[in-house]
């Protein structure tokens, strides 16, 4: 069975764009339309990667991406933040959670900002999962 | 009486010393202090060393005479009272020592009892001059004391005055400055000298504040002084200052007794504040731009899926993708157009284009175009119209675009709000207002806004909503609407909602 890669952002066009080259490059996608319907599939359907987006409605991606990496029970979930946003502000807002009591956490492994070429979140996603 | 208290003392002047011995027990034994002398010379010593209140000396003597002693005491001591014993009959002699200012006389032999008359008078005399003198003294001294405290006060209020920031600049009755402070000297160019008692001050003002100063001085002083003009100064040197003024007219009683006048100077608040609009201008560029760029990146990532889309439809011969594809550019088009549309209407005057049209169907328009995306969340778009609003003259694409604008804004305000037991909805309100105007109402209960999201709502570009806002949203329709004389207010509260209330003016539409 092929692996699973979940899709989370808020913009329709984005799912679409992502789980279209998810598919053309053999895995399974899945999507969720913001941070708490990403955790609640995570749980259920257990992906393999996820490409998560950062500003959303709900819970954000920051969030999301704090849950993934201090919860024992999703270390085998690997992550690529695929975001509007510049990844030094993504860091910067890490570091301020961290900095307000919340655990630290690593940085992304990988951090594509949009707008990203196909071929590069491709190439990303089969890195990672082989 | 004063006697016995006040103990003055008596000098005795006689050639007879029988007569010295029998006045002097006599007057001892009235409680007065006598020293006796027994001759013109040596009474005039007696008295330079003991200084006596009162000198009774015989007239007729040998050697220095009573008259001589007389005229001698007087010179040393003025106050000093003399009484004259004279003959019986020398009536000469008595009149020549009162011109030359003994106090009484009396005759010999001497009788206690008009000796005692003529001492008392003496001695009244004495008590009122030195009562007098002692008022005059205290009088003097008052005087040195309350001038003292006045120039104490006045050269403190003088200073006060001169170290003012403000210009202070006072007249007399006749609008002649009598002061003007160096605050005043810095806004109006003038040197003191050229001014203070030379000018009109009416000569001085602009026309606003002379005409405020007549009218004042004209009525019967009932109305309170001015509250603060904002206005200009034309200076010495044609400068124009903007300076803050209040000013009274001075009355005593009713009658304009002059006239005062504070200006604060404005240049350097004036300065500062044009500093922080240009600092403020920077920064709300500043955010549009990273704003727009995000937009723009989001956009851009929208057209890179929709051409890829579109060449894996081709590629692989699947309509479905091609059209997918196909769709995603065309709405990214759609929201780079949008995007133009709302920088060219912040960016440029629009007159509005009034035409025939009714609120109610563009409103209904715009939350029919909305509820799709809207039922994703579960949210519900409740119509709220009222039937008596039929056609009206208004432009009605400011009406859609504020519309649109402000009905998005509440379903993203549902979506992004973190309640997971609220049952989301987004009511639209239109009604006719009896003061002439049309209201529109959009009312969420979604996330609300924290008063400092408020404020800054169409004060700069500012989004909280990163990937989708660019900052102008607000900003244009705010603009649109003031451009149609109309106002939008907004009420918020944190967690639980917000409401929106555009008022355009009601023009009714004439038949015709």
């Amino acid at each position: 069975m092929s692996k699973k890669v979940l899709i989370v952002d808020d913009d329709p066009d984005v799912r679409l764009f992502n789980t279209t080259v998810v598919e053309e490059n053999g895995y399974t996608p899945l999507e969720a339309r913001n941070g708490e319907e990403g955790l609640e599939m995570i749980k259920q359907d257990k992906p393999d990667l996820v490409i998560l987006d950062v500003l959303m409605p709900k819970q954000s991606g920051i969030r999301l991406y704090r849950e993934l990496k201090t919860n024992k029970a999703f270390q085998d979930v690997r992550v690529i933040v695929l975001s509007g946003i510049a990844k030094k502000t993504f860091l910067r807002s890490q570091r301020a959670l961290t900095e307000f009591g919340d655990a630290s956490v690593p940085d992304p492994e990988v951090y594509l900002e949009k707008p990203v070429e196909p071929e590069e979140l491709a190439a990303e996603v089969k890195k990672i999962l082989g | 009486m004063l006697s016995a208290k006040m103990n003055p003392k008596i000098l005795l002047i006689d050639d007879e010393e029988p007569i010295l011995r029998v006045l002097s027990m006599s007057l001892r034994s009235d409680g007065y202090e006598v020293i006796t002398a027994q001759s013109g010379k040596e009474g005039l010593e007696l008295f330079k060393q003991a200084s006596p209140d009162v000198v009774l000396t015989d007239i007729r003597m040998p050697g220095m005479d009573g008259l001589e002693v007389l005229k001698q005491v007087k010179e040393i001591k003025p106050e000093a009272e003399v009484i004259i014993i004279t003959g019986d009959g020398d009536l000469e002699a008595a009149i020549e020592a009162l011109q030359n200012d003994a106090s009484d006389f009396i005759n010999k032999p001497v009788h206690d009892k008009a000796l005692k008359v003529a001492l008392e008078r003496a001695q009244k005399k004495l008590a009122i001059r030195r009562q007098l003198d002692e008022y005059t003294y205290d009088l003097e001294n008052m005087v040195k004391i309350a001038t003292g405290e006045f120039e104490r006060k006045s050269s403190f209020q003088a200073k006060l005055i001169r170290s003012s920031n403000d210009g202070i600049i006072a007249t007399d009755d006749e609008w002649k400055i009598v002061i003007y402070n160096p605050g005043a000297e810095k806004i109006f160019g003038h040197p003191r000298s050229e001014v203070v008692r030379k000018i009109d001050a009416r000569d001085l003002y602009p026309p606003e504040i002379r005409q405020l100063f007549e009218l004042s001085a004209a009525d019967d002083g009932s109305k309170k002084e001015s509250a603060w003009l904002e206005t200009f100064i034309i200076s010495k040197d044609q400068e124009r200052i903007p300076v803050r003024f209040s000013g009274t007219v001075l009355r005593e009683q009713h009658a304009m007794m002059g006239s005062v006048a504070f200006f604060q100077d404005l240049r350097e608040i004036k300065r500062l504040e044009r500093d922080l609009l240009k600092a403020e201008r920077l920064a709300a560029i500043g955010q549009t731009v990273s704003g727009m760029a995000h937009c723009i990146k989001n956009i851009l990532h929208g057209f890179k899926g929709g051409s890829y889309l579109v060449n894996v439809g081709i590629d692989k011969n699947n309509t479905d993708k091609l059209k997918n594809g196909w769709q995603m550019l065309q709405r990214n088009i759609t929201r780079t157009s949008d995007l133009v549309l709302d920088l060219l209407s912040y960016s440029k005057e629009r007159e509005p284009e009034y035409e025939v049209c009714a609120p109610n169907t563009i409103a209904d328009d715009v939350c029919e175009l909305l509820k799709e995306s809207a039922s994703d969340y579960h949210i519900e778009i409740i119509k709220n119209y009222s039937a008596s609003l039929g056609d009206v003259l208004m432009d009605g694409r400011t009406l859609y675009r504020s519309l649109m604008n402000l009905v998005s804004n509440a379903i993203d305000a549902c979506i992004f709000d973190d309640s997971l037991t609220k049952k989301h909805h987004v009511q639209v309100t239109t009604a006719l207002e009896p003061n002439g105007f049309v209201r529109f109402e959009i009312q969420d209960n979604g996330s609300g806004m924290s008063p400092e999201v408020k404020d800054k709502l169409f004060t700069s570009f500012f989004s909280t909503k990163g990937a989708k806002g660019t900052g102008l949203g607000l900003l244009v329709t705010h603009k649109l609407i003031q451009e149609h004389q109309g106002t939008i207010d907004v009420m918020s509260q944190l967690g639980k909602g917000t409401t929106f209330i555009i008022r355009l003016p009601y023009r009714r539409v004439t038949a015709e």
